[in-house]
C-alpha cells in the first residue's frame, strides 16, 4: 500500500535543495516544450525515467504510484495517434513521460515541509502584491501531497468492499464514491486545520463550520 | 477553566443541532455522554469556536470564540475522532513542528518543544516514525501531543477512545488522566468518564442530565434503554 509520496533515502536527489529540484523541472518542462526532435524526448525519458527508477523503491512501487498518470498518457498517446500522427503523438507522449518521471523523482525526495516552505517563499511577491496568500498555496500543495495515499487506500477499500461483496470492480464506477470520501476527509482535515490554528484568519460563520 | 455559555443554540439550515440554553463549566474533568446525533460534538466544536452560535454567546476564560477566535484556539485544543486526519504532517515530529511554528515559533524553539511534548507522552520513540505507520492508541497519542505541544489551558476530545484496542486503550486513558490541563471528553465508553468531576446527558439537542458520573451514567442508560 502506498503510504507517502516521499522516498526516505540518501540519494542525490535527496541531497539538493528543494527550489533547484523545482527549478530543474520547469527548466526541463520548457526545453522539451520548446523542442520537436524525437530523439531528444526520448533520451529526456530515458535519463528522467532512470533517475526515478533508481530511488530507494521497488519497481513495483514505483510504477504503482504513476498508474494512473501513466494510463492517462497512454490515453492521450492513442489520442494523439489518431488526431495528429504517430510522430507528433511519439514527441508529445516521450515527453509527457519525461516531465513526469522527473517531477514524481522530485517529489520522492523532497520533504512535504521543506516542498511547503519553497513554494510559500517562492510566492511570496504575488502575496505582497495581494493577489494570494502564499501561506495557504503552500499548505494546498502540502495537503495533496499528505493525503494522496489517502485516496489510493481508499481506492483499494473499495476495490476490497466489491471483491467482499462478489461485485466485479470498475474503476469508473468508484469514481463517484472515491469523491464522496475525499469530500468527507477534506471536510475533517479542514476542522482540524481551523482547530490547530494553522491558518491566521478565523471567522466562523452562523451554524456553520468556518 | 471558565467557559459559559449563554443563550446559546446552533442551528444547521432547518435542523436545530443545539436547543437554547445557558452553562458554566469550570471542573478540570467533564464528560458528555450522549446517543449518537445527540447534539455532543457540536456543544464540543462551540467551545474551540469550530462552530459559531446560531444566537447567544460562548466564552473561555474570558474570551468570545467569535470576536477573539484566534485566542480561543490557543485557549482550548481539540482532539478529533480520527487523528490520522488530525496530523498533517507524514512524520510525527515534523507534524508537531509544523504545528508550534503556525503559533509563531521559531524552526529550534519548536523543535525542543516538540520534544519536550513527546517525551511528555512517553512517545519519544514515535518522533521519527510515519503517520500511516502508527497504530491506533498511537495515533491517538501522537494527536494529543501535537495539540498539547501548543500549550493549551483546556483539551477537547471526541470519541478519544473510539476503536482502540484494550492495551491502547488504557495508554489513551492514562494520558487523559494524567494532563494537568482541564479536559472536556466526548465518550461512549463509560468507564472512562465514571471519575470525572461531571457529566452532561445529551438528548435530541439538549442537555437533558447535569450532575455527577453516577447519576448521569445512569440516566443515559435509560434514555438508551439498556
Amino acid at each position: 500500500m502506498l503510504t507517502s509520496l516521499y522516498v526516505e533515502g540518501d540519494t542525490f536527489l535527496h541531497r539538493q535543495r528543494p527550489g533547484a529540484k523545482l527549478a530543474l523541472i520547469l527548466v526541463v518542462g520548457l526545453a522539451l516544450y520548446f523542442t520537436g526532435r524525437m530523439a531528444v524526448q526520448a533520451v529526456a525519458m530515458v535519463i528522467a525515467g532512470a533517475i526515478y527508477f533508481s530511488l530507494p523503491m521497488t519497481v513495483r512501487e514505483a510504477v504503482y504510484r504513476l498508474k494512473p498518470v501513466l494510463l492517462a498518457i497512454a490515453v492521450l498517446g492513442l489520442i494523439n495517434i489518431w488526431l495528429l500522427s504517430p510522430q507528433e503523438a511519439a514527441v508529445s507522449t516521450l515527453r509527457l513521460l519525461a516531465v513526469v518521471f522527473l517531477a514524481a523523482a522530485v517529489t520522492a525526495t523532497t520533504r512535504i515541509g521543506d516542498f511547503m516552505e519553497t513554494i510559500t517563499w517562492i510566492l511570496q511577491p504575488f502575496e505582497r502584491l495581494g493577489i494570494i496568500r502564499a501561506a495557504d498555496v503552500g499548505l494546498a500543495l502540502g495537503l495533496v501531497l499528505r493525503f494522496l495515499p489517502d485516496i489510493f487506500a481508499h481506492y483499494e477499500g473499495l476495490k476490497e468492499a466489491h471483491a467482499a461483496r462478489g461485485i466485479a470492480f470498475r474503476p469508473l464506477r468508484a469514481i463517484g464514491p472515491l469523491m464522496i470520501l475525499a469530500l468527507k476527509d477534506a471536510d475533517a482535515i479542514a476542522d482540524a486545520i481551523d482547530a490547530r490554528g494553522i491558518r491566521g484568519d478565523v471567522s466562523p460563520s452562523n451554524g456553520e463550520r468556518r | 477553566m471558565d467557559i459559559r455559555f449563554s443563550d446559546c443554540s446552533v442551528k444547521f439550515k432547518t435542523h436545530v443541532a443545539l436547543h437554547p440554553f445557558s452553562l458554566v463549566l469550570s471542573e478540570r474533568r467533564i464528560g458528555i455522554i450522549g446517543l449518537n446525533g445527540s447534539g455532543k460534538t457540536t456543544f464540543a466544536k462551540l467551545i474551540d469556536g469550530l462552530v459559531k452560535p446560531t444566537s447567544g454567546t460562548v466564552t473561555v476564560n474570558g474570551l468570545d470564540t467569535v470576536k477573539d477566535a484566534r485566542a480561543v484556539l490557543s485557549a482550548a485544543g481539540f482532539i478529533f475522532q480520527n487523528p490520522a486526519q488530525q496530523l498533517i504532517m507524514p512524520q510525527v515530529m515534523e507534524d508537531i513542528v509544523f504545528g508550534l511554528k503556525a503559533h509563531g515559533l521559531a524552526q529550534v524553539e519548536a523543535e525542543a518543544r516538540a520534544k519536550a511534548a513527546l517525551a511528555r507522552f512517553g512517545i519519544e520513540a514515535l518522533g521519527p516514525r510515519r503517520v500511516h505507520e502508527l497504530s491506533g492508541g498511537e495515533l491517538q497519542l501522537a494527536a494529543i501531543a501535537s495539540v498539547a505541544a501548543t500549550g493549551p489551558d483546556i483539551l477537547i476530545f471526541d470519541e478519544p477512545v473510539n476503536q482502540l484496542d484494550l492495551k491502547n486503550r488504557k495508554r489513551v486513558v492514562d494520558a487523559i488522566h494524567a494532563l494537568p490541563e482541564s479536559a472536556i471528553v466526548i465518550s461512549h465508553d463509560l468507564p472512562l468518564i465514571e471519575d470525572f468531576d461531571r457529566v452532561l446527558v445529551f438528548h435530541e439537542g439538549r442537555i437533558v442530565f447535569d450532575g455527577l458520573p453516577a447519576a448521569s451514567i445512569a440516566h443515559y442508560r435509560e434514555i438508551a434503554g439498556c
